[in-house]
C-alpha cells in the first residue's frame, strides 16, 4: 500500500510537469519559447513516470526485465532529447524563422547575419 | 489498478491536446516540436499501460518509439538548415 | 576516414551485446552465441563512426566517480529548479517571458567537454544551445544560448547565471 502511494506521487509529479509542458506548447508566443516548454515534457515528465514505473515493476511485480527496460527508456529519452532540440532550434534559426516580437538581445544574428 | 489507468488516460489526453499545435502551428519547426512531445507522452502512456496489463510487449514498443523518435526530429532539423535531408 | 582500433571495437561490442540481452531477455546458450556473432559484426563495421578518441576513459575510477556524482547529485537539483521555474512561467499565463540569444564563453577545451556542457544546458528547461563557435586567437569556445528570460546581457555574468554550477561539476571530469 505504501508502495502504491509512493508510485502515485511520482506519477503525479510527471503528470504535472507534462501538463505544464503541453500548456506551454499551446500558449507560448513564438517558436523558440515553445521549444523551451517542450523540454519540460521530456525531462521531468518522462523521468517521473520512469522512476515510479521502475519502483512498481521491481518491488510490486518482481519483474527484473520490466524494471531494466523502463530504466533504459528513461535514459534514452534523457540522452537523445537535447540533440534533437539543439538541431531543431538551429535549423529553425537558419531557415529564417524569427519571433514576431523583437528579441531582447540577438548575438547570433549580430555575429552571423551581416 | 484504477489509479494507474487514470494516469494513463491523462497522458493520452495530453498527447491529443498536442494535435492542435500539430495542425495549426505556423511553420514546420512548431509542428515538429509538437510531434516530439506527442512521442514522449505516448511513450509514458505505454509504460503505464504495460504496468497495468502486465504484458512486456508494450515496453518493447515504447523502447523502440523512444529510440526512433529522435531520427525524424534530426531529419527535419537538418532539412530546415540545409534545404536537404541529412 | 579513420582506421578501426581494437578498444573502440570492444566498447561498441559491449554496448551492442547489452542491447541484445535487453531486447531478448533470455539466457540460453544459443541466443547468447547468436547475439555475440551479430554484435561482433556490427562492432567491426561501425566502431570507426562512433568513437574517435580513447575508448576506455571511463575505466579510470576517479573520473567514473566524479561523473557519477555529477549526474546523480548536482544535475538533478538544477533540473528540478529549472523545471519549477518553467512551470511557474507557464501556469502564470506565459506573460512575463523575455526571450533572447546571448553569447557565453565556456572554459572547456576538448570536444567531449563542450558537448557535455552544451547538452546539459539544453536539457535544463529555459535554455537551449543553438550554436558553438571557436575563437582561434584566444583558444576559447563560445556557446550561443537561447534564454527564455534574459536577466544579464554581459557575457561573463550571463554565463555564470546559466551554467555556473554545471560547469564546475563537469570540469572535474573533462578539461
Amino acid at each position: 500500500m505504501v508502495l502504491r502511494i509512493v508510485c502515485d506521487v511520482f506519477f503525479l509529479i510527471g503528470l504535472i510537469f507534462a501538463l505544464a509542458g503541453t500548456l506551454g506548447i499551446l500558449k507560448m508566443p513564438d517558436t523558440f519559447s515553445r521549444m523551451q516548454a517542450s523540454t519540460c515534457v521530456s525531462t521531468l515528465g518522462t523521468l517521473g513516470v520512469c522512476i515510479g514505473g521502475v519502483l512498481y515493476a521491481a518491488i510490486g511485480m518482481h519483474s527484473a526485465s520490466a524494471a531494466v527496460k523502463i530504466a533504459v527508456i528513461g535514459l534514452l529519452i534523457l540522452i537523445t532529447n537535447p540533440i534533437g532540440s539543439h538541431v531543431l532550434a538551429r535549423g529553425a534559426y537558419k531557415a529564417g524563422i524569427r519571433p514576431e516580437k523583437k528579441m531582447e538581445t540577438d548575438d547570433l544574428g549580430r555575429d552571423f547575419d551581416e | 489498478m484504477s489509479d494507474m489507468l487514470i494516469f494513463a488516460i491523462c497522458f493520452a489526453v495530453l498527447a491529443a491536446l498536442n494535435l492542435y499545435r500539430l495542425a495549426v502551428g505556423p511553420n514546420a519547426a512548431d509542428r515538429m516540436v509538437a510531434g516530439d512531445a506527442m512521442d514522449n507522452l505516448i511513450c509514458c502512456a505505454m509504460i503505464l499501460f504495460s504496468l497495468i496489463s502486465g504484458r512486456g510487449i508494450y515496453l518493447d514498443i515504447a523502447l523502440l518509439s523512444a529510440l526512433f523518435g529522435i531520427i525524424d526530429t534530426i531529419l527535419v532539423g537538418r532539412y530546415l538548415e540545409k534545404g536537404r535531408g541529412l | 576516414m579513420q582506421k578501426t582500433k581494437l578498444p573502440a571495437v570492444v566498447a561498441t561490442f559491449v554496448v551492442c551485446f547489452a542491447f541484445w540481452i535487453l531486447l531478448t531477455w533470455s539466457f540460453s546458450a544459443q541466443e547468447l552465441i547468436a547475439g555475440a556473432v551479430v554484435s561482433l559484426c556490427v562492432a567491426l563495421f561501425a566502431a570507426r563512426f562512433f568513437i574517435h578518441k580513447k575508448a576506455g576513459w571511463l575505466a579510470n575510477p576517479a573520473k567514473f566517480f566524479s561523473c557519477l556524482g555529477f549526474w546523480l547529485c548536482i544535475f538533478p537539483v538544477e533540473l528540478w529548479k529549472a523545471n519549477v521555474n518553467m512551470a511557474k512561467i507557464v501556469f502564470g499565463g506565459c506573460k512575463n517571458v523575455n526571450p533572447g540569444i546571448v553569447k557565453v564563453p565556456t572554459a572547456m577545451k576538448s570536444d567531449y567537454g563542450v558537448a557535455a556542457v552544451s547538452n546539459s544546458i539544453t536539457l535544463t528547461p529555459g535554455t537551449i544551445t543553438m550554436e558553438v563557435a571557436e575563437d582561434p586567437q584566444e583558444q576559447r569556445n563560445y556557446l550561443y544560448v537561447h534564454w527564455i528570460n534574459v536577466e544579464e546581457t554581459d557575457p561573463a555574468k550571463a554565463g555564470e547565471a546559466i551554467k555556473g554550477t554545471l560547469e564546475k561539476g563537469l570540469r572535474r571530469v573533462w578539461q
